[in-house]
């Protein structure tokens, strides 16, 4: 029994620990004391944007093509060409930009967190950050925490952009069945404002844990440079599961009770 | 106003608050009674601790009291009472996995003690607060055994990373002072490589270089002879005393409080012989005994005469 019990222990005991150390990290930002280092903020905002903005928006304009060309045929196929503005006005708002946000976050960006946080602990950086008197918590978590919320916004927005684009390209330019003004009349109809709000709202949760829990597989590296990919896969695990989860949480908190297409039943 | 807590092993951790211990300036050659042996070990395994401690007249920068610091089953630290005498190059010399490299990250708070208490400057690091903690590692510098350069950087901002984190200092008052200490290391012309351009031994002295430039006045190295050949590791040996000296000279002109106190982890005899002027051998994770390097040179303990002549007969066998 003491064995069937350890295992979902340890687990519990390890989602104890990552929830204290974001904890950590989190009241390091609304302490405003990660804005001593905040010439390390920017710096991290930099690498952000000229490290991950392309890549994240070439994968959602891949989506953006593939949900433009589901929802032509589709639409198509059930005599409804017209509104094939609907699926890609909320395949790609409401799911699918926020997902391949999610996942190359995960990939690109969290992974290289944990990569660079666990080299940096392996080879004693970290402590050497600390023996000098700077928290490296602050220094290297906080600090990478506040750089995407000031940054991923701005790059969300701008891959919606390009999802809503490539869709309009497939339907519109390469199909066809649709003309310009007749894609976009549907298109925006079915979609507002605050369902901007609450994609932007979706994807930054899943870049917060993202970010986090990158950190926390860096921060806690052990174990030589296996150890630091052993963490690198578990931090991409625990994100791609993260990421699904509040997807999915997201869509019934915010378009569940939808009257139009009342998702929560 | 300062807090002193000791906790021993039989301690139920609420500790006690008593006046403050007096530093240990020991001239007199008085020595405690024998302890114990650790829980778990018998008087045969510590027959050749005598614990003996030589007077050094010298107040201590750092004292262990006490100290026990296990990792799972694997006790590392049995009761370690040791002290760094301050104005001094101190040396912790010990067979291997005997808890040197645990000593310093006690020193500095990157461990806690499970049991006992280490003092800095007669204050307690254990018992400090996150902030007094960070403020309190500003007096020291420590050279790690790869020197522990931030690799996203080049070694000029290396070295001049701590001034700009923790002083007011302009752009040009910085680059004197880093040129100067690269130049003292003998790395005036990589000041623009990145550590990965750098080989061992120069990456400990950029290392070096990082850790005196905050002017500390307890700087550790954690065997700075580690994968260096015995010419550099004699050149940096060197280095060390003659950066002391200096500290000392400067310290002794500004009237400073405290004296430079060095203190080098290794296990190279060579080094010790050479450049400690106060020994502290430990093993089995106490104090076998500690003093004066003269002192030590010529104990009479075996252990003592075995390791600092490297011979392969004797107490410490490969068990």
């Amino acid at each position: 029994m003491e064995g069937l019990l350890a295992a979902p222990r340890a687990w519990i005991e390890t989602f104890g620990e990552i929830f204290g150390f974001c904890a950590r990290v989190v009241r390091e930002v609304f302490d405003l004391r990660v804005f001593k280092f905040f010439g390390e903020v920017l710096r991290q905002a930099g690498i952000l944007i000229v490290s991950s903005t392309l890549v994240i928006w070439g994968l959602v304009f891949i989506i953006g093509l593939e949900c433009g060309v589901e929802g032509a045929y589709f639409d198509n196929a059930n005599g409804v060409a017209a509104y094939a503005g609907v699926f890609a006005a909320w395949c790609d708002l409401r799911e699918l930009v926020p997902y391949a946000f999610g996942y190359m976050m995960a990939a690109k960006v969290g992974t290289g967190i944990v990569a660079e946080l666990g080299s940096m602990r392996i080879s004693d950086e970290i402590d050497a950050l600390e023996v000098m008197g700077i928290s490296g918590v602050t220094f290297l978590c906080a600090t990478r925490l506040l750089a995407a919320w000031l940054v991923l916004p701005f790059v969300y927005i701008c891959s919606i952009g390009a999802g809503f684009f490539a869709s309009y390209l497939v339907v519109v330019h390469q199909i066809g069945d649709v003309s310009s003004g007749g894609f976009l009349q549907i298109f925006w109809e079915f979609q507002n404002p605050p369902d901007l709000l609450y994609s932007v709202i979706k994807a930054m949760v899943m870049a917060t844990i993202i970010v986090l829990v990158g950190c926390y597989y860096g921060y806690n590296a052990s174990g030589g440079p296996v150890g630091v990919g052993t963490a690198t896969a578990k931090s991409m695990v625990l994100n791609i599961v993260s990421v699904h989860i509040v997807g999915m949480l997201g869509t019934q908190l915010f378009w569940g009770a939808n009257p139009r297409a009342p998702i929560g039943g | 106003m300062e807090r002193y807590r000791f906790v021993g092993p039989d301690d139920d951790g609420g500790g006690r608050d008593p006046a403050p211990p007096p530093s240990r300036v020991s001239v007199v050659d008085e020595q405690p009674p024998r302890p114990a042996p650790p829980e778990g070990a018998n008087e045969e395994e510590y027959k050749w601790h005598t614990y003996r401690q030589y007077p050094s007249g010298r107040p201590d920068a750092v004292e262990f009291i006490d100290t026990y610091k296990a990792f799972g089953r694997n006790k590392i630290l049995r009761g370690l009472n040791m002290g760094l005498p301050e104005g001094m190059v101190s040396m912790i010399v010990g067979p291997s996995g005997t808890g040197k490299s645990v000593c310093i990250k006690h020193m500095v708070g990157l461990l806690y003690p499970d049991a006992g208490d280490v003092l800095v400057h007669g204050v307690s690091v254990p018992n400090m607060r996150d902030d007094d903690l960070f403020e309190m590692r500003k007096k020291f510098g420590l050279l790690f055994q790869d020197g522990a350069l931030f690799g996203s950087m080049n070694l000029y901002d290396n070295v001049a990373f701590p001034l700009r984190q923790h002083t007011e200092k302009g752009e040009d008052e910085v680059e004197h002072i880093v040129n100067r200490r690269l130049d003292e290391v003998g790395l005036g012309h990589s000041r623009d490589k990145y550590p990965n351009e750098l080989s061992g031994g120069m990456r400990k002295r950029a290392g070096f270089a990082r850790a005196l430039v905050l002017e500390p006045s307890i700087v550790l190295f954690d065997e700075p002879d580690s994968g260096l050949d015995p010419v550099r590791t004699s050149l940096l040996g060197e280095l060390i005393q003659e950066v002391h000296r200096d500290m000392m000279d400067e310290a002794k002109k500004e009237n400073k409080e405290h004296l430079p106190t060095f203190c080098v982890i290794t296990h190279n005899v060579m080094m010790a012989r050479r450049v400690a002027d106060y020994l502290n051998v430990l093993w089995k994770g106490r104090i076998v005994e500690a003093g004066p390097a003269e002192d030590m040179l010529n104990s009479e303990n075996p252990f003592i005469q075995q390791f600092l002549a490297g011979e392969s007969r004797g107490p410490l066998t490969m068990d």
